[in-house]
């Protein structure tokens, strides 16, 4: 990959870390260095950070049950505040033109009276006095906003499993359509064989289909090349061994056909790139090299892909 | 260790490097040893004064790194390349 980004003076030491380690070679390890915390706040907002979107911050960042357990508290809070503020200040809540003693009957009124303001209902058999006023409002706005915090994160919950789910299928019926396309390389590729079996060079038309074929081809290995280097989503296991079998199958005719028809000047210039892309993209499906551990058979099958490449060109 | 085997790709020929020259040369800072293997492999375990350059990374650090094509480059994975 280095090569074709221009990169003339590339040495390869061959045994890699296996030879290296096996004749005693030094090793240097990494120590793990404590990651730094992460914030966990991807969609950092343009808008200017005051302590209000802070907040606002903040409760977006909660589980919904940690939420509802805020709101909770909150309110129960919010009420020990008025049934206190009752005692010997003189001001407190009323209801119904007597003032709400500061007894156990006294605070049950208080926390009614709390979840009465904080659900924006106010019946009004209850009423805050004096200061306490603006310690309701206070309690009317904060319900107000956990509450809507509340309901979009149900209701964002669903789209994240909606969107989770397109993404999921949209994958598969990609890993389908490369399958498929496969499946129709080897088909090509084996009529180009039999072809030539019956009438020896190939002709150019011959020629030009297996230039298409290759294209395809590469194309398909292409995105299988991504999906092991840039999972988005991580295939299943199955699902890939089958891609790479077909891939396996296809190199294999590949290797055939290139190696029995070597110099003929008819192949045009768009085949041998053709070929060389392929051979470059298999020589990188490498067992060791991928960023995921696959299960063994995978990586067998992985070697044998980088084997046929080597073959190709 | 096998030496210079030049793979005959159609269009240029890779060369290869020898244990003994990496190990003669790893206090020479004009040698520059790439390690192609996923990061938890290159913690693990890597030739010293190597850099980890994942495969998956090339395309998008590789110029930040070595911004010189000319560059002498050894590049090393796992196993037999």
């Amino acid at each position: 990959m280095l090569e074709r980004m221009g990169y003339t003076n590339l040495r390869y030491y061959v045994g890699g870390m296996a030879d290296w380690i096996e004749n005693g070679g030094p090793v240097e390890k990494v120590k793990p260095a404590a990651a730094p915390p992460r914030s966990g706040q991807n969609n950092q907002s343009q808008i200017p950070r005051t302590s209000w979107t802070g907040f606002l911050d903040l409760l977006a960042s909660w589980t919904l049950e940690r939420l509802v357990g805020f709101w909770l508290g909150m309110i129960l809070v919010f009420g020990l505040v008025y049934w206190v503020a009752g005692i010997g200040m003189g001001w407190g809540l009323q209801a119904g033109n007597i003032a709400v003693k500061p007894d156990l009957e006294g605070l049950g009124t208080a926390i009614y009276f709390s979840f009465v303001t904080a659900l924006s209902i106010g019946y009004g058999d209850v009423i805050p006095l004096g200061a306490l006023r603006i310690l309701a409002v206070a309690e009317g706005v904060a319900g107000l906003l956990v509450f809507g915090c509340v309901i979009s994160k149900l209701v964002s919950r669903r789209q994240e499993d909606l969107t989770a789910e397109i993404h999921r299928t949209t994958f598969e019926d990609r890993l389908d359509r490369v399958r498929t396309n496969l499946h129709l390389v080897f088909s090509d590729l084996g009529a180009v064989q039999q072809l030539q079996a019956e009438q020896g060079a190939l002709p150019g038309q011959v020629l030009r289909r297996l230039e298409s074929t290759v294209r395809v081809f590469r194309g398909e290995l292409q995105t299988v090349h991504d999906l092991l280097y840039r999972p988005q989503v991580i295939p299943d296991e199955e699902t890939l061994e089958s891609l790479l079998a077909n891939l396996v199958i296809c190199l294999q005719s590949l290797v055939e056909l290139n190696a029995s028809c070597p110099k003929d000047p008819r192949r045009s210039p768009a085949l041998e790139n053709g070929l060389r892309a392929i051979s470059n993209l298999a020589r990188e499906i490498c067992g060791e090299c991928v960023p995921r551990t696959y299960a063994p058979q995978l990586k067998e099958s992985m070697d044998q892909i980088q084997e046929l490449a080597r073959k190709i060109s | 260790m096998a030496k210079a085997e030049s793979r005959q790709d159609s269009v240029h020929v890779s060369y290869t490097i020898s244990r003994q020259e990496i190990l003669a040369r790893l206090q020479d800072p004009a040698l520059l040893l790439v390690n192609v293997m996923p990061r938890e492999t290159f913690e693990a375990g890597h030739i010293p004064h190597s850099i980890s350059l994942p495969v998956a990374e090339v395309e998008s650090k590789a110029r930040r790194f070595f911004p010189d094509s000319d560059r002498e480059i050894v590049i090393y994975c796992a196993g037999p390349t």
